[in-house]
């Protein structure tokens, strides 16, 4: 159980290509974070520098206010779970289970009571003697777990733990997952591409791209209060309709590109006759029976999934994706054509240019 | 093209037995010489079936001093080729897989150049590079010596590639898994590589034991001293024996021991060898 912290943590490959510039972040001791990001962002790179299997380049790393930049990593007391399980072939699941704990030179009790317990933690108790290639994918990755658990460390390291699972093997995982945490109360470090696993899973969310930290926070901040049109773009499926419009002079409507416009009634954010975007959650459309209509949404094709479902098309007279999601089993047809509307606080704006979320309040 | 019909079941059987009989057959004739005396065989035509002469011939060749060989009972020719090749089996898995784990695990300094520079040795077998290798051994004294037998046909450039790809192989998961699991580079290597490549020393064995065993113009060269003649040289030298006839009887029966190692260690090592390729353990 520890504290971890990250300041303006960089990793320079030789070559001159650059994984990750120039993150910070305090993580707190039991709390759990995510790093997601699409593949290449540079979330893995930070989790194997805070194992150290990826040299640090800049900055600091500290565990419980103890810089560990140069301890290797079987010292800096972590634990780590690979996506491919990563377990020894050769032994069996106890072997697999014990074998950091005999090289830590524990007493032999203590590594049978740590076993016992991480075995009856997980239900791998009828397997202690199997090896990794006679269990299931999911079993391997509990025994993967366990070899993590029974080290007791001070932070927990997961690479994509659930990514070779089937749909169903991750959700119940993925519940085990925050079962465990809630257990132990230790600090976790995750790493994800998905973000439903993000979403369900985290305290906090560390949102990458390209290297950098795009925003930190709750998954609710980041779901109602992106930071970014990136980080609107990624999180929530289907994702975000961000659609691009000039500020009038008057700066109170929208012009999209296409034919619409969309009266604001208030001031924008932003100066007239510039580019900004507009994003609105496919949920929070609604169709619009009666009254003034906002957009348009011409149909392409919808994915019926029971609950609800999603129509995705084209914002009427131009090429701007469009989709929404629509309560219950609705039929539509391509070409058909569905008016749509949104409360105004449920709208988000992004600049043109840079991207970054434009405030309504500051004005 | 797999077929199912009597007819192509009963030709392939048929071209299959052929071929036993065929490469047999010299054994079975090897086989039947070693238990006939001298008479026998020396006129046509020469005996097919087993004489009576079994246990004089056998007990003769292993224990008895041979004038025909040079005086030297074929018992320690075996031991000493026995000596031989093990030497050069196991001094051939533990260099290479020591060299293979240090080219593929540790980052040094002209590391692909050092791997270049013992793939390239692959194109100087020992009768190619025979007299340098001859002069320092004599310079070394290691004439008439095991160690002169059997360090120079040590070092060896494929086995080291065949390590290097197969610990290519293994998920670099694994090796930080077990360097977070405070596993040592010794630590690692005794634990995690050894058992891992435990069928690619099993295959390696066999190939080298043989080699080993088969050694000829290495030996011939570097030993005078008839106490460290191998099994191979001896039979080379009955048959050359000057001007008395050549002793088949013995002869066969030499060949038919100096065969029975290697089968022992085929045998032996390919239960292993197949149940590791069985047993996959991805």
């Amino acid at each position: 159980m520890a504290t971890l912290s990250i300041n303006s943590l960089g990793k320079t490959y030789p070559g001159g290509i650059t994984a990750v510039s120039d993150v910070n972040v305090d993580i707190a001791d039991g709390e759990f974070v995510v790093l997601v990001g699409p593949s290449g962002c540079g979330k893995s790179t930070i989790l194997r520098m805070i194992a150290g299997l990826e040299s640090i380049t800049k900055g600091d790393l500290q565990i419980d206010n103890n810089r560990v930049n140069h301890l290797e990593p079987g010292e800096r007391d972590i634990a780590m779970v690979f996506q491919n399980y990563a377990l020894y072939p050769h032994m069996s699941v106890r072997g697999n289970m014990e074998y950091g704990l005999k090289n830590e030179g524990l007493p032999k009790s203590e590594i049978a009571a740590r076993i016992a317990e991480a075995a009856r933690t997980l239900r791998l108790e009828d397997y202690l003697d199997r090896k990794p290639a006679n269990l299931s994918g999911g079993q391997r990755q509990r025994v993967a777990m366990g070899r993590a658990i029974v080290r007791d460390p001070k932070v927990f390291l997961f690479d994509e733990p659930l990514s070779n699972l089937d749909a169903k093997l991750r959700t119940q995982l993925r519940g085990e997952l925050k079962a465990l945490h809630k257990r132990l109360q230790a600090t976790f470090v995750y790493v994800t591409h998905d973000q439903v696993e993000a979403m369900s899973l985290a305290d906090r969310i560390i949102i990458m791209s390209d290297g950098k930290v795009e925003q930190v926070g709750s998954p609710m901040d980041l779901y109602l209060r992106p930071a970014s049109r990136f980080v609107a773009d990624f999180i929530g499926s289907p994702s975000m309709n961000v659609m691009d419009g000039t500020v009038s002079p008057d700066r109170r409507s929208l012009r999209l590109n296409g034919s619409h416009q969309i009266d604001f009634g208030i001031e924008l954010p932003a100066a007239a006759g510039t580019q900004i975007a507009m994003g609105i959650r496919p949920e929070h459309l609604h169709q619009n029976t009666a009254g003034e209509t906002r957009i348009e949404l011409s149909v392409a094709f919808i994915e019926q999934l029971g609950a609800d479902t999603v129509v995705h098309g084209t914002l009427t007279g131009s090429q701007t994706p469009l989709a929404v999601r629509l309560n219950g089993v609705q039929a539509r047809n391509s070409g058909d054509s569905i008016a749509l509307s949104c409360a105004p606080e449920q709208i988000h704006l992004f600049d043109g240019a840079t991207g970054q979320r434009l405030d309504w309040e500051q004005q | 093209m797999v077929e199912n019909r009597p007819i192509l079941t009963f030709l392939t059987h048929a071209v299959l037995i052929l071929g036993v009989l065929f490469l047999c057959f010299p054994v079975w004739m090897a086989l039947v010489a070693s238990t006939h005396g001298p008479a026998a065989l020396s006129h046509s035509p020469i005996p097919m079936w087993f004489g009576d002469q079994a246990w004089e011939n056998y007990s003769q060749l292993l224990v008895g001093g041979l004038p025909e060989a040079g005086g030297v009972p074929i018992g320690s020719m075996m031991f000493n080729s026995l000596v031989m090749a093990l030497v050069i089996t196991f001094g051939k898995i533990s260099i290479s897989i020591i060299s293979a784990y240090a080219i593929v695990y540790f980052d040094f300094p002209f590391r692909m150049g050092f791997f270049w520079m013992i793939f390239i040795t692959l194109m100087l077998p020992v009768e190619v590079r025979i007299l340098p290798t001859f002069d320092v051994v004599v310079k070394l004294g290691m004439l008439n010596t095991y160690a002169g037998l059997t360090v120079p046909l040590i070092a060896s450039a494929t086995a080291t590639f065949l390590f290097r790809q197969f610990f290519l192989t293994i998920p670099d998961e694994l090796v930080e898994a077990a360097r977070i699991d405070r596993a040592g580079p010794l630590r690692f290597f005794w634990d995690i590589l050894l058992p891992l490549s435990r069928t690619n020393i099993a295959a390696l064995f066999i190939i080298l034991f043989i080699y080993g065993w088969n050694q000829y113009l290495w030996p011939f060269l570097i030993t005078t001293d008839e106490s460290l003649y191998t099994v191979v040289m001896g039979i080379q030298r009955m048959v050359n024996s000057g001007e008395s006839l050549p002793v088949w009887h013995y002869i066969m029966g030499t060949a038919i021991l100096a065969m029975i190692p290697p089968i022992v260690v085929v045998v032996a090592m390919q239960k292993l060898f197949v149940k590791g390729l069985v047993e996959s353990e991805k």
